[in-house]
């Protein structure tokens, strides 16, 4: 606990500062729930009363679109938690401190993440489901499984964000890249289309790419679409992502750093 | 004192896009950005009816023309109200005293002293090449008549728009903080007014004819021009009150202004 | 008539109040709490034409509020103001074109532009006629020191450069009152006395009356003959600088040294301070001129004593107003 404690004590405080824009977060939720009520309209009319679409039932698509949005808003990453701090010049303090800068960027995040999994996440998926059906879990094992596969998914999009964060210390346009990140995510991640009505050549394309990793496993998981061989392929495909972007990330991080010196920050 | 509306209108405008593009190839960069961000949407529709051909018995083409109006929209109203989106934020920086300051009108400085090029841009760029894209395929005869009420449709839905920001701005003298009701009346109804509006439940429905009138904006001028069989279910009537309208709430809201101004308290830090 | 009448004015602001740790952040999240905040507490002072006048106190005293009044920004919740014949709040249209403002934390420039764009710009807003746009920017750049970097963006200014320039904005279209929210904030010595002797040679030359706030006492020293403290809302000093020693520099402070270490008899009224080693040669006497008569008290010394060297010293003013803040002297 003694070693880990300043980064405790960063999750604290950011968990803590989220209460401040008290409205907002009213606002957050509300969002949440009509993003998944749009796209369950759409898709009702979509299907047009029919029963199921190449075997996906409107139910597994509604699943879908709550726990990938739902998920969506846990899954919290402060893009620009670097880039600011580059732009500003405080990285050079901040370095300073005899706490990692990465893991003090991870703690701030799930302080965060955890406040919107408990006040996010549960009133915006409770409301949801009242008014729309949702598919059980497979089996109450599943659960287990989902959550795993869930908090490999926030691995994923974090170490997206934490390897394109890294590009501020040669772009002075980060908004740009953060925002066709976004793009790249909401489209190929399942969030907005589920990822079977994708056109075969789409699907075998985000094969190659991170984003389905990050909601549509945990979905695929959770509605029993996965054998127990392929679930432990898609944890060791989230994995390899995490893996191979928090990699990338950090040679960028060793490269920027010392273009950093070299300027004199 | 002699009229100069016209002069310091251009005068600020030329202060703006100056200020905008100091940079070229990053204002290019970030007018694309906004482009990309705002198509997500139609990526995802145009995926979408791929699988499934039709939503409720409008093709992708039509659904292109009927998203085209909504980003055109507000493309145009951007380079007139972005003073007003962005009034919040004006006030709170001390911005608006500043306006006080001055001896010219605080709408007229709010209006002309601010314009998004970027989102204009994009959303205006998007807007266009939707267009472009599917108004030669939807069937719609392109006349006198189709022309004029085509342009009088998109001039009543910026301005039913723009009633809804100077709205929220004259909220903001009472409230000073508004972000969130914005959410709530604009962008949160915004995310459904892409779709036709047939498609969503009664009660959403009756909020975006009756309450935030989005419906207006896009859904029926595109029904006057396509004549979907999803009209049925509304008044015909519905087809050409978008001009009118545009210019009642528009009005609306501008004497709700000049009755709210007299009482903004300065943030006073 | 005084050119500017501030009458009784009061006002209050509205503030949101947070509670600390988990229950707190649950309960803000649900009812938000807020409380009353006394900005200016009745307050009255008139100005005369041509004036320069510091207006001075701690950090949310009330003077930003009462500039705000003053300029239009602001309506009184009671109390009256009338500058030059107008009531700011009501008539802003007609008023503001007499007055200029410039508030040290917020520029008015256009952040990403050249400098001159902004005055160009105003040139616009405020109407000025091309002759007197020119007289005036030729004649303050100059002064000010400006034609290095009028032609460069905003945001790479210097502080000090960004205020002279947004002093500049403020002044272009000749304004005959003009208010001073912290002109000098931030800025390096050599800028801060700049900027005063250009205040000093407007209000000389031009007769613009003028009335600011600040924090260094040393801008009200050298540039304001006339002075308003306030605190908390309220105003406690208003009148000549000078007039502060009198009223409140009522300590006397003599620094005595003596040929030799001794020790001296403690005297009444006197409170007698060690400044080298206890019963050492230098010590300093503190009393009250009220109480003792310092010639009474230096022939006493005189007369026991030998004595080296003897400084007789006066308050420093920026002691008193320090003072005057902290309610250490009598109202």
């Amino acid at each position: 606990m003694t070693k880990f404690s300043p980064y405790f004590a960063f999750a604290r405080k950011s968990f803590l500062g989220r209460s401040a824009y008290r409205f907002d977060h009213f606002m957050g939720i509300l969002n949440t729930i009509l993003r998944i009520f749009i796209f369950w309209e759409i898709y009702q009319a979509l299907y047009g009363g029919r029963a199921e679409v190449d075997g996906i039932t409107i139910t597994m698509v509604a699943t879908n679109f709550i726990l990938s949005l739902g998920l969506g808003a846990v899954f919290y990453v402060n893009d620009y938690y670097l880039p600011d701090r580059i732009q500003n010049g405080s990285i050079a303090t901040e370095l300073l401190l005899p706490v990692n800068i990465h893991g003090r960027m991870l703690a701030d995040n799930l302080g965060n993440a955890l406040f919107q999994l408990l006040f996010h996440f549960i009133p915006a998926v409770a409301v949801s489901v009242v008014f729309i059906r949702i598919a059980a879990p497979a089996e109450l094992s599943m659960v287990f499984l989902f959550l795993l596969s869930a908090l490999l998914g926030y691995g994923v999009l974090w170490t997206i964000s934490f390897a394109a964060q890294m590009l501020s210390f040669w772009l002075i346009n980060v908004w740009s890249v953060m925002t066709i990140k976004d793009v790249f995510v909401n489209v190929l991640s399942g969030a907005m289309i589920p990822l079977w009505f994708m056109p075969d050549w789409m699907q075998e394309i985000i094969r190659f790419t991170p984003f389905s990793s990050i909601y549509f496993t945990p979905v695929q998981i959770y509605l029993g679409q996965l054998s127990l061989m392929e679930i432990l392929r898609g944890f060791l495909i989230q994995t390899l992502w995490i893996v191979i972007l928090f990699s990338v990330g950090l040679l960028l991080w060793k490269k920027g750093q010392k273009k950093l010196v070299v300027q004199g920050g | 004192m002699k009229n100069d509306t016209v002069y310091m209108v251009g005068v600020y405008t030329r202060t703006i896009m100056k200020s905008w593009f100091q940079y070229k190839v990053d204002a290019i960069l970030r007018s694309l950005t906004v482009f990309l961000r705002e198509a997500t949407g139609i990526f995802v529709i145009y995926f979408t009816l791929l699988k499934f051909d039709t939503l409720n018995g409008w093709d992708i083409q039509e659904l292109l023309f009927l998203f085209s109006l909504l980003f055109l929209t507000y493309g145009i109203l951007i380079v007139f109200f972005t003073g007003l989106r962005d009034f919040g934020k004006t006030v709170r920086n001390g911005g608006f005293d500043r306006f006080i300051l001055r001896p010219r009108g605080l709408l007229f400085q709010i209006i002309f002293s601010n314009a998004d090029w970027f989102a204009a841009i994009g959303h205006g760029g998007l807007g266009i090449v939707l267009f472009v894209i599917s108004a030669g395929n939807v069937g719609i005869v392109w006349n006198l008549r189709t022309v004029i009420y085509y342009i009088a449709a998109v001039i009543g839905g910026v301005l039913i728009q723009g009633a809804i920001f100077l709205l929220l701005a004259s909220l903001n003298i009472y409230l000073l903080e508004t972000k969130s009701l914005k959410d709530l009346l604009y962008w949160n109804m915004r995310k459904f007014a892409g779709y036709p509006v047939s498609i969503f439940h009664k009660a959403i429905q009756f909020c975006m004819i009756y309450v935030v009138p989005f419906a207006f904006i896009n859904y029926f001028p595109a029904q006057y021009l396509l004549r979907k069989e999803d009209m049925a279910g509304y008044p015909a009537v519905y087809m050409y009150l978008t001009p009118v309208i545009g210019v009642c709430l528009y009005l609306a809201a501008y004497g709700f202004w000049r009755y709210s101004i007299r009482f903004y308290k300065s943030s006073g830090n | 008539m005084s050119l500017i009448e501030v009458n009784e004015v009061s006002k209050a602001f509205r503030v949101s109040k947070r509670s600390a740790g988990i229950p707190g952040m649950l309960a803000n999240l649900v009812v938000p709490r807020y409380e009353k905040k006394q900005a200016v507490n009745n307050i009255s002072f008139s100005i005369e034409q041509g004036e320069m006048v510091g207006f001075i106190g701690p950090n949310g005293a009330g003077k930003s509020t009462t500039i705000k009044m003053l300029s239009g920004i602001l309506y009184p919740d009671s109390g009256n103001v009338r500058v030059d014949g107008y009531i700011p709040y009501r008539q802003r249209r007609e008023y503001v074109g007499n007055i200029g403002v410039v508030f040290g934390q917020k520029s008015q420039l256009q952040w990403d532009l050249p400098v001159i764009d902004s005055f160009e710009l105003l040139k616009a807003i405020y109407r000025i006629p091309e002759e007197v746009y020119r007289n005036n920017l030729n004649r303050f750049v100059e002064m000010l020191d400006m034609s290095g970097f009028i032609n460069q963006p905003v945001r790479q200014l210097s502080l000090g450069q960004r205020m002279r320039a947004d002093i500049v904005a403020a002044l272009l279209h000749s304004p005959r009152i003009v208010f001073f929210d912290e002109p000098t904030i931030g800025v390096d010595v050599v800028g801060k006395e700049t900027i005063r002797n250009f205040l000093c040679e407007l209000n000389a030359k031009d007769r613009v009356t003028m009335l600011f706030t600040t924090h260094d006492m040393q801008d009200i020293e050298k540039t304001c003959k006339r002075l308003i403290i306030i605190d908390k809302g309220c105003k406690v000093y208003d009148g000549l600088l000078s007039g502060i020693r009198k009223a409140y520099g009522t300590t006397r402070q003599v620094d005595v040294e003596f040929a030799g270490d001794c020790a001296v008899a403690p005297i009444e009224h006197v409170e007698i301070k060690e400044l080298d080693a206890p019963g050492g040669r230098k010590k300093r006497f503190l009393f009250e001129s009220r109480e003792v008569q310092i010639d009474s008290l230096m022939g006493s010394l005189l007369a026991q004593y030998a004595i080296r060297d003897l400084t007789v010293s006066e308050p420093e003013i920026e002691g008193l107003i320090r003072k005057i803040y902290n309610g250490e002297v009598d109202q």
